[in-house]
């Protein structure tokens, strides 16, 4: 299948809005899954997180989606991605980015205070996009998956506020270096 | 006739519809679904309070064949599939061809054996096999009834032993063997069985070399099958096969044996074992050539002759597999499986080759060693039950006085009363544990080695509290202070040491797990570096007490520390150290000069910063406060201002190169050491040429600079090419 040609601003965001949303989804993580999910896993995530689901649109056409949820585990609030797909032609562009960014974004302004997933160490266009995010590789987990391939338990740590302050040199550095990063995201409506 | 009835495929229409059981009915509830289904909104959903994650992941919609794998099963149950001739017994009337099928059957069991240990349960490999699930049916079967008896025989061996090693690791598949026959009723004389059948086997395969070569034939024996030019061939591929199952389960019994009394029989076993894999290995020619042109072929390559064995469904034993219905494995194919066992007969044999040191150290070492093979669950279990029997180090050394040992004190301590003291006792179960978790696989051991961190904290300053507590005590005789005192100081400093030791094994095990990315070096470095020094000084005062270090004599110059303070003599070990700490060092500030200089692009995420990164890379030393007064505030203070020409000042690597080389005398008899010198020496040599060449072009924007992991698993090697 080749690449379909098109501009970055072609690509319409739209949050989770509903039952209409729900087969578009499906459609696009069954064909890239193996062990298909049940309804129920689907309308689990989408109905108590709506807000943390978004797809991508090229000319009508969904060509990705993003799935998570957030929540209280063992005293953290945290928030975990749990689907990501883009559909092959439209690979390599920064649409999974985009989606991932806007999910946790929310999260981040919902007061999570770390996110977390899990991908195939295999997988390193997933494994190099979470990490430009700022998630390290927490653990590896042995024969994870049923074809005996590990996985990497990732996590990304937000910043808490009460750390900072004890640092005064590094108080200063920390706060321009986030307003320069803030100014170059295109996320920011 | 036998074989078309194995061969063909059952027909839906004839098979009669599911019986009801004693105390039910079968009633179609078609009307109430229906009517269910006008009750709900659309997007409403059934669930209960508890409805969580694992509820909806666990739902499965009937009639999916990707979820419901009781659709796409041909037989509801053994009985039924046994009643429709899946499983006949013999395999076929003609003789060669039930020779064939039990040779089919017998290379897929090894084939599901080796899958089972790579980590998939029981029922879905192993237990596939019917003739297995119903063993009574084939007790006229001589050979593979015996067969058969050997393989519950050795997984049942094999199940006790990871049964027993019982870390949980993530491979807790591997034991679930719930509603399996697993002990057959006379499993235990299985060898003499086999031993039977191999002598038979044995005078038939004389018997047809003799009417070869014309020699009389001494004894009236009827042959294995029918066709005479066939014969040799089919007896050596057989015997190669009883005799592996044969020596392997001497194998299993002899490893058994506590205190590795059986290891030498063991090794011979293990010799047998290999030879008979080659003869399976060769044999497998003169299967396929020979085979049943009329057997469905074999996709899955399970079986040397390409034929599809009889006998064998997976799916029967879904219904044992809870709580969520299983999804299909791929099994192994057959050279795969032969490799496996290579390997495991391999790793086997160096457990066995181990003479039991009495040292906690050397045990230590050659747990750390063994595991640079990578061994499976299946050899790892069994190292593990060799070093802990009965909570004594290999069954025969209690835990304390190894420690004690370790710690440098005379013999006569392993005999005091402080044993009983409730830290002490705290402290051997954490050696226990610590030499049990360096036998598990490496992503699980991290884990472990992280988290054991605080514990051992905790038992430190526990017993230096009891330490002080004693010493109030004014009933104690001065004799036995003077003891007392000797024992607290020897143990309390090797504890440290040793808490170091795993803080080490902890950071550099996340190389070889492939955890940090290259913008995570330059801080795990530093963390080395600061954990080396540590490690170092704890070694070098706990042999300063035993007085090891006075007896070793060193090079005057650049013999102290790095804060200069002390001059001791330094012993070989802690040299040894040293070298490392110069080498982590070199690579952390060549990483923050790197950064500096703009040579690496530092990370930007939009969401969080380094310092965020550091407190979650080293988050279980933080909490545990090894070492304390570390924090992301002093690793930036030590790397802020490194650049290209700071690093002049002080040649980290080229001080790593010298101790590394000046070293080597002293452990001439150590080959793991000289090698492990070698490679700190290399590594050293080759970062000081590139940063020698980063200096001279730093202006330079064709040079790029890459990272390598050739020479050492952990120290990287910098690469500086001009593009």
């Amino acid at each position: 299948m080749e690449n379909v040609e098109f501009e970055a601003s072609e690509i319409e965001y739209v949050s989770y809005g509903g039952e209409h949303h729900l087969p578009l989804i499906m459609n696009l993580v069954d064909q890239e899954l193996s062990e298909p999910y049940s309804i129920f896993t689907y309308r689990y995530f989408v109905y108590l997180w709506p807000q943390l689901s978004f797809l991508a649109f090229h000319k009508g056409q969904c060509v990705g989606t993003v799935v998570c949820k957030m929540g209280e585990h063992r005293n953290t609030f945290r928030g975990y991605i749990a689907m990501l797909v883009v559909i092959k032609p439209y690979r390599g562009r920064g649409i999974a980015t985009e989606l991932v960014t806007r999910s946790i974004s929310v999260m981040m302004e919902s007061g999570c205070e770390e996110v977390t997933l899990e991908a195939e160490v295999t997988n390193k266009g997933a494994l190099a996009l979470y990490g430009r995010l700022g998630f390290i590789r927490a653990k590896r987990l042995f024969h994870y998956y049923l074809n005996g391939v590990d996985a990497f338990r990732l996590k990304l740590l937000f910043p808490r506020p009460e750390l900072h302050p004890s640092l005064p040199m590094m108080a200063d550095k920390y706060e321009s270096h986030i307003q320069s990063d803030q100014g170059d995201t295109s996320f920011k409506e | 006739m036998a074989e078309d009835r194995a061969s063909e495929p059952p027909s839906f229409s004839s098979r009669p519809s599911l019986p009801s059981a004693d105390n039910s009915v079968w009633a179609d509830v078609s009307p109430l679904l229906h009517a269910a289904c006008q009750d709900l909104q659309e997007g409403e959903l059934i669930h209960g309070d508890n409805f969580n994650l694992f509820a909806a992941m666990s739902a499965l919609e009937i009639m999916d064949p990707k979820m419901d794998s009781g659709i796409s099963c041909t037989y509801y149950s053994v009985d039924d599939a046994i009643e429709n001739g899946v499983a006949p017994v013999p395999l076929s009337a003609d003789k060669t061809a039930d020779v064939q099928c039990v040779i089919d059957i017998m290379d897929h069991l090894l084939a599901c054996e080796a899958t089972w240990h790579k980590g998939h349960s029981l029922a879905q490999t192993v237990y596939s096999c019917l003739y297995l699930l119903r063993p009574e049916r084939i007790s006229s079967h001589a050979l593979l009834h015996s067969f058969c008896k050997v393989i519950r025989a050795t997984c049942k061996a094999i199940l006790s032993v990871v049964s027993e090693a019982r870390t949980h690791e993530e491979e807790d598949l591997f034991t679930m063997a719930y509603g399996l026959p697993l002990s057959g009723d006379g499993d235990e004389k299985c060898l003499s069985l086999l031993n039977a059948v191999e002598e038979t086997i044995s005078r038939q395969l004389r018997s047809c070399k003799a009417s070869l070569s014309k020699r009389r034939v001494s004894e009236d024996i009827e042959p294995l099958q029918n066709n005479p030019d066939l014969e040799e061939g089919y007896c050596k591929a057989l015997l190669c096969r009883l005799r592996f199952r044969k020596h392997f389960y001497h194998l299993l019994m002899s490893m058994k044996r506590p205190q590795g009394r059986g290891f030498e029989l063991a090794r011979k076993h293990i010799v047998s074992c290999i030879s008979e894999i080659d003869h399976i290995q060769k044999s497998s020619e003169f299967l396929k050539v020979n085979a049943n042109k009329m057997s469905e072929p074999n996709l899955d390559d399970t079986t040397a002759s390409g034929c599809q064995p009889v006998g064998f469904d997976a799916s029967l034993n879904c219904r044992l597999s809870a709580p969520t219905p299983p999804r299909s494995i791929k099994l192994l194919c057959l050279e795969k499986a032969l490799e496996y066992f290579m390997k495991l007969l391999q790793d086997l044999d160096v457990i066995c080759s181990y003479t039991l040191a009495p040292s906690l150290e050397s045990a230590l070492l050659f747990v750390v060693k063994f595991q640079k093979s990578q061994p499976d669950l299946v050899a790892r279990a069994h190292l593990q039950l060799l070093m802990i029997q009965d909570g004594k180090l290999y069954g025969r050394d209690p835990i304390f006085s190894m420690i004690t040992r370790a710690a440098g004190l005379p013999e006569v301590a392993e005999i005091h009363e402080i044993q009983k003291n409730e830290f002490m006792v705290q402290l051997g179960q954490l050696v226990i544990n610590l030499l049990k978790i360096l036998c598990t696989n490496a992503a699980w051991q991290r884990r472990k080695l992280g988290k054991m961190l605080q514990d051992w904290r905790v038992t430190y300053v526990q017993l230096e509290m009891a330490f002080k507590g004693e010493f109030e005590e004014a009933s104690k005789s001065s004799n036995n202070k003077k003891i007392c005192f000797k024992i607290y100081q020897h143990i309390l400093a090797w504890v440290e040491e040793q808490t170091y030791w795993i803080a080490f094994r902890f950071l550099n095990l996340g190389f070889e797990l492939e955890l940090y990315s290259v913008h995570d070096y330059c801080m795990v470095y530093w963390y080395f570096y600061v954990v080396l020094i540590k490690l170092a000084e704890k070694k070098h005062l706990r042999m300063s007490l035993s007085g090891e270090s006075a007896k070793k004599k060193t090079k005057k110059r650049r013999d102290s520390f790095k804060d200069g303070e002390m001059d001791y003599q330094i012993s070989p070990p802690v040299l040894y150290l040293q070298s490392q700490i110069y080498l982590a060092e070199g690579l952390s500030m060549m990483f923050a000069a790197l950064r500096n200089e703009h040579r690496i692009a530092p990370l930007q995420s939009p969401f969080n910063t380094e310092h965020e990164i550091f407190i979650q890379q080293f988050e279980l030393l933080q909490r545990a406060c090894v070492p304390d007064h570390i924090s992301y505030a002093t690793f930036k203070e030590s790397t802020v201002r490194a650049n290209f020409s700071t690093l002049a000042i002080c040649d980290y690597f080229k001080e790593a190169q010298r101790i590394a080389k000046e070293l080597k005398s002293s452990f001439a008899n150590d080959p793991d050491t000289m090698a492990e010198l070698r490679r700190i020496e290399q590594v050293a040599e080759r970062n000081s040429i590139a940063l020698n060449v980063c200096r001279a072009g730093a202006l330079d924007p064709k040079l790029k600079i890459s990272f390598s992991f050739c020479h050492h698993p952990f120290y990287a090697t910098a690469i500086v090419k001009r593009s």
